[in-house]
């Protein structure tokens, strides 16, 4: 290894190699990378959790709780309660059980400005927070449940707000308590949360003056951890530890596997993306199985969208969990609140025992099942091979653009002389920098757009948002994918299409490796769909493929927002099988235009960043690729 | 023989004559109870130590009831008066009312060295070091990078020659990671005359005391005036502990000393003056109804800032009968709630943002008075916090406050905190925001205290504030040395100094394993590197005389050369 030899030195072999066999090397790279990542399901590839953090002694404390009888009462009080106001929290009734506990609480408003309209929204979140008589308020442990009214169309909580009073009752009355822990009841879903976390830390998380969070009256310290409860019913056969947050992050894995270790030890079911442990005997069944919880798991941390409360924690450095409890098997033992109770109380005693916060075990992972985990050292391969290609695609590109000393005596006379004729001296950097420019203008026009253009549309053609939105969407994606007719006389030179090819290319690797940093299921799907077809990409030269025209076809079918139909619509077939295919038609478009919305939406409350990327950075390289499969080259001789 | 005999006669004389000097000291022991709202319980013990002499360095070379280890050094630091607590919990003012002593969570230390010390940090160093090791604390990590004087905040409370506004003899130090555990309660315990064998001090039971929502034990010393005209001085110990209990993790809402110390009073001490109990009664029959057996010996009625107060007053003395002395309340159960009357001045104080590189730190004042009240706020951020003074907002009502004064001395890295003095005028019935922003910074790793990624601590803020009314306000006057003297002492206005929470932060923390991988990937970057090196800096190109060879050699060479373009190929 020659750290301090000549560079230049040994280069050509390498080069040689490249330009050989650059297709088959970039193809084979994307094939090995999806096999390496289908073989990560396999028990063989990826390794048990453990405890990394010894301070969490989980399971170690002499459990004493026992909330059957006080959640019970609760939950037959609040049930009546909720007939009274079927469409709000009962504020009231939650206070004042709290003040009966002795318990400090507090109340926080917030208001939603809805986007691209005037109303308001407005919403309350409660909150009691029992001091630690140990510390003097320092670091907080929350329990949050989302409250649900009877108009809601989630899967009811009402059980997990008894359990959440009865739990908040047994630590009023211990004193072991080192951190303080917080009983929070939101509202709104995911918004009340966000509000309340948003006025917590005193920050807007998405877009100035969309969702005003206030400010809160009690606090207590930095927070450590917080588990967040969905149980639907008093009686719990099963439950699911949710784990993927906003923009796919997730809690340390320390935590996971408290909570998923603490259930199975109260003898409940415990379960990964609703899917159980499975104890097949037959490798390619259990692996096949493996490999279905770990795309699901992609499938939901690839969109960024929180599958629960917990998901918001993520961004301020909070570890977080849900834990929803179902009643569904019907085999299986049923269990109470008295388990249920007890396996809430051992995880927060386990965090309670925390002395340093959540630093230890992985914060990057990716799950096969309850307790097998792939680390970021191994999944990260998969998506480094895929965009090892396109370097490879781009180097090669470049080598062939140089006008080099490599010698072209291995390769076959063909290649050589189209690659002799190919040699150009020059670059005109000014229309590269501004094809380049003008893309990535468009991209990030498009991105902050919305806030003035929807309102408007909404104003002059008296659309619904949905419609708005799907419309102007639609206008653009068929603007875009006409565009290159109005190219189509103008002719620039091979050179500078090659090297916006290189630049793209390089451009794509890069942005996929960024994405991947943050939301790795994103990019490695991302890579999945688009390397393949990226990597045959070429500009038009004398001698072109026959493929070449199958291009025009797919490209389009690839452009960002009809991927993301083609998601929706395919998401919709297979959802309502039963349906007829029209009434499937209808629905998935109704949700298409949703989709479209919602992710604006959550760009500007949650600052979830799938709008942005999609736009400002997955359309610009779209449209720059599009711009090389159609530009006329002329080949200088 | 007979000089012998001299000598030990004026041994003799000296010795009595000194033992009727020493003897004009007095001790006394008390304890208060008072229940407070939302079922908490707050016990005061105060331990007084009074002599008359003056602190001067022939003073502290014998003592009689005053501890000896503290006295000598208090002579060999040449302190005029000083102030030593240690707390775990956090007061709660809005809860629980005012203290008799403010505390700030961990170890605090104020002192005020005597005019005629000259290098007041060495005199400060060698005193916390001297404290840490009588204390059992690590008041050792006092030093120049977490000690400043502040100019408004702190004033001397006791008899002293003029009024000097000059606080440069003055240090102040909070340590917010210290623990106060039993390590600390027994030395404290060893300073008093009749240890814990007799008297109240019987009731410190670390078991029990350190089983509350607030335990803080305090050390307070000063000199007072021994007449009216202040003509002789006096010096006076008060050794403090104050515990809040709740009420509501006990089966029942009664309590009794029994329940509460897990022991009975075994008599009074017979060194002690006074040994009283005072049950604050003044709550009765407002947000709880209860009955104190046994009936005290007396009941007092006591006026003070407006506020009415009955204490139940219990003689220890009285009750020396050898049999463990008890006193237990019935409470009946509570029909109504009755409004409870906040306390007019509370703050809180939190850091807002998230993330490792920059916040901001947040103080929220509450005036609850229906007057105008003027406060002094301090604040004490540690050096790798580095504050940006343009960002200081105070905002009340929606409208920026400009404080009466200011006083800043920015922080030196590893050399000096960061302190702000500021004196405000609160609007009456508002809540006032300050706020500063701050970065944090990256420390080197060795800086890094055990359990890094636990965080590093942030000691209170002070506010200190003259009340003009006594609501739940209990400390003695300025002038009293005893719990007797709060019976009736209206004054002109009330000193409260509030300490705030203690902020946690989250420093960006390297990870500790990480040096080693970088180690070694660091070392096989070097060995790799070399190679290679050694080679051109040791080698000289030489041109090579092609000789005639022998057949084996040129044989040699020529396989050599097959294999080399082999292994390059390959």
């Amino acid at each position: 290894m020659g750290l301090l030899t000549d560079p230049k030195a040994g280069n050509g072999e390498m080069a040689k190699f490249i330009l050989t066999w650059e297709k088959v090397l970039c193809y084979l790279l994307y094939f090995c990378g999806i096999i390496w990542m289908m073989c990560l399901a396999h028990p063989f590839f990826n390794d048990n959790t453990y405890y990394s953090e010894n301070a969490l002694l989980p399971g170690l404390v002499k459990k004493e709780s026992n909330l059957m009888p006080t959640s019970k009462a609760f939950y037959r009080e609040l049930s009546s309660e909720r007939e009274r106001f079927p469409d709000r929290m009962p504020y009231a009734w939650i206070i004042a059980k709290f003040h009966q506990l002795n318990i400090e609480v507090y109340t926080h408003n917030f208001t939603l400005n809805y986007p691209f309209h005037s109303y308001k929204y407005t919403g309350q979140n409660i909150y009691g927070i029992v001091r630690a008589p140990r510390a003097a308020s320092t670091e907080a442990i929350v329990v949050s449940v989302p409250y649900r009214s009877i108009t809601s169309v989630h899967p009811d909580t009402t059980p997990s707000v008894a359990l959440l009073l009865a739990f908040a009752d047994f630590c009023r009355q211990q004193r072991y308590w080192a951190k303080d822990i917080i009983f929070l009841v939101t509202e709104h879903e995911q918004l009340g949360m966000q509000a309340w976390l948003d006025a917590y830390h005193n920050v807007v998380s998405g877009h100035e003056g969309i969702l005003l969070s206030g400010d809160l009256a009690g606090r207590a310290g930095s927070i450590q951890a917080a588990i967040n409860l969905e149980l639907h019913s008093m009686a719990i056969t099963s439950i699911d530890v949710k784990i993927e947050g906003l923009n796919g992050q997730l809690p340390n894995l320390d935590l996971f596997n408290l909570a998923q270790n603490m259930i199975s030890k109260e003898g409940i079911r415990r379960s990964f993306q609703r899917r159980f442990d499975t104890y097949e005997r037959d490798p390619v069944k259990k692996w096949s199985y493996h490999f279905n919880t770990l795309m699901s798991m992609i499938m939901a941390q690839s969109t960024g969208i929180p599958n629960g409360n917990h998901g918001l924690f993520h961004r301020f450095g909070i570890e977080a969990i849900t834990l929803e409890g179902f009643d569904n098997l019907k085999e299986g033992a049923q269990r109470n609140f008295y388990n249920v109770g007890r396996i809430v109380e051992s995880i927060v005693r386990s965090v309670n025992n925390l002395l340093e916060r959540f630093h230890q075990s992985f914060f990057f992972y990716l799950l096969t099942c309850t307790d097998r985990y792939i680390s970021i050292a191994l999944y990260m391969l998969a998506l480094v091979l895929m965009v090892a290609g396109l370097f490879i695609k781009a180097f090669s590109l470049w080598l062939r653009l140089q006008d080099s000393s490599v010698e072209l005596d291995n390769f076959k006379s063909k290649e050589k002389k189209k690659i002799e004729s190919n040699q150009v001296s020059e670059f005109s950097v000014g229309s590269i920098a501004s094809e380049i420019l003008w893309t990535h203008t468009v991209g990030a026009l498009l991105m902050s757009s919305p806030k003035f253009f929807v309102p408007m549309i909404i104003k002059h053609f008296g659309f619904r948002t949905e419609d708005a939105v799907f419309y102007s969407f639609l206008l653009i994606t068929i603007m875009s994918i006409i565009w290159p007719i109005f190219l189509i006389k103008r002719k620039s030179k091979y050179s500078n299409t090659a090297l916006v090819c290189v630049i793209t290319c390089v451009e794509f690797g890069t942005a996929l490796t960024c994405i991947a940093m943050h939301n790795f299921s994103l990019a490695f799907l991302t890579a999945v769909v688009y390397v393949p077809i990226v990597l045959s990409i070429y500009p038009k030269q004398t001698i072109t493929s026959r493929y070449r025209k199958i291009l025009n076809v797919i490209w389009p079918l690839l452009h960002p927002f009809s991927i993301i139909t083609i998601i929706v619509f395919m998401y919709g077939f297979i959802n309502y099988r039963d349906e007829t295919i029209l009434s499937v038609l209808v629905r998935s478009l109704k949700a298409t235009k949703q989709a479209f919305v919602l992710s604006i939406f959550d760009s500007m409350i949650y600052g979830n960043m799938l709008y942005s990327v999609t736009v400002a950075i997955m359309l610009p390289i779209w449209l720059l690729y599009w711009n090389i499969i159609h530009k006329n080259t002329e080949i200088n001789t | 023989m007979f000089g012998f005999n001299k000598n030990l006669f004026i041994f003799v004389v000296l010795g009595i004559f000194s033992e009727a000097i020493t003897q004009s000291d007095t001790f006394d022991e008390e304890l208060m109870l008072k229940p407070l709202p939302n079922g908490f319980l707050y016990a005061y013990f105060q331990f007084t130590t009074r002599w008359e002499a003056s602190n001067n360095q022939q003073t502290w070379k014998h003592t009689h009831l005053f501890p000896r280890g503290l006295a000598e050094i208090i002579g060999r630091h040449n302190v005029d008066e000083m102030q030593i607590s240690l707390t775990e919990g956090l007061w709660k003012y809005k809860k629980y009312g005012y203290p008799f002593h403010n505390a700030g969570p961990g170890a605090e230390v104020t002192t005020w060295f005597n005019k005629e010390v000259s290098d007041v940090d060495k005199e400060w160093k060698g005193l916390t070091n001297a404290l840490s090791g009588l204390l059992c604390a690590s008041l050792n990590f006092v030093n120049p990078s977490n000690s400043f004087s502040p100019q408004f905040s702190f004033r001397r409370s006791g008899a002293m020659e003029k009024e000097s506004r000059n606080s440069s003899h003055l240090r102040y130090s909070s340590l917010p990671r210290e623990t106060a555990c039993t390590e600390n309660l027994t030395p404290f315990k060893k300073l008093l005359p009749c240890d814990s064998r007799k008297g109240l001090a019987v009731l410190l039971n670390s078991a029990f005391i350190h089983n509350t929502n607030y335990h803080s034990i305090g050390i307070y010393f000063r000199s007072i005036c021994s007449n009216a005209e202040c003509t002789q001085r006096s010096v006076e110990l008060k050794q403090t502990v104050s515990l809040v209990y709740d009420t509501v993790t006990f089966d029942t809402k009664d309590w009794s000393i029994r329940k509460l110390f897990g022991i009975g009073i075994k008599g009074a001490c017979p060194l002690a003056n006074i040994s009283n109990i005072y049950v604050d009664t003044t709550s009765n029959k407002t947000y709880h109804t209860f009955k104190i057996t046994p009936d005290p010996d007396s009941n007092i009625l006591s006026l003070r800032g407006g506020q009415e107060n009955k204490y139940a007053l219990y003689n220890i003395k009285l009750h020396n009968t050898g049999k463990p002395f008890s006193i237990a309340t019935v409470h009946e159960q509570q029909k109504s709630l009755s409004v409870i009357q906040p306390s007019i001045l509370y703050a809180n104080r939190y850091i807002t943002g998230y993330g490792q590189e920059k916040g901001s730190l947040v103080t929220k004042i509450y005036n609850d008075h229906w007057k105008p009240l003027t406060i002094i706020l301090l604040e004490n951020v540690p050096w790798y916090l580095p504050l940006y003074l343009h960002s200081m907002k105070i905002v009340c009502n929606g409208k920026e406050l400009q404080p009466l004064a200011q006083r800043y001395i920015p922080g030196k890295e590893r050399q000096q905190p960061y302190y702000l003095e500021l004196v405000l005028t609160l609007p009456p019935r508002s809540m006032t925001k300050f706020s500063i922003d701050f970065d944090y910074t990256f420390l080197k790793w060795q800086e890094y205290p055990p359990d890094a990624n636990h965080g590093f601590y942030m000691g209170p803020a002070v506010i200190s504030a003259m009340l003009p009314i006594a609501r739940n306000y209990t400390a003695l006057p300025q002038d009293g040395s005893t719990i007797t003297s709060i019976f009736n002492a209206t004054r002109p206005g009330y000193l409260v100094q509030l300490r705030t929470e203690p902020l946690l932060i989250s420093l960006p923390t390297p990870d500790f394993s990480m040096p080693y991988n970088v180690i070694c990937l660091a070392c096989t970057a070097v060995a790799l590197a070399f190679g290679p090196l050694h080679n051109i800096s040791t080698k000289r190109l030489v041109l090579k005389r092609v000789d005639k060879q022998s057949y084996l050699q040129t044989a040699k060479s020529k396989l050599r050369s097959l294999f080399g373009s082999k292994e390059k190929k390959e």
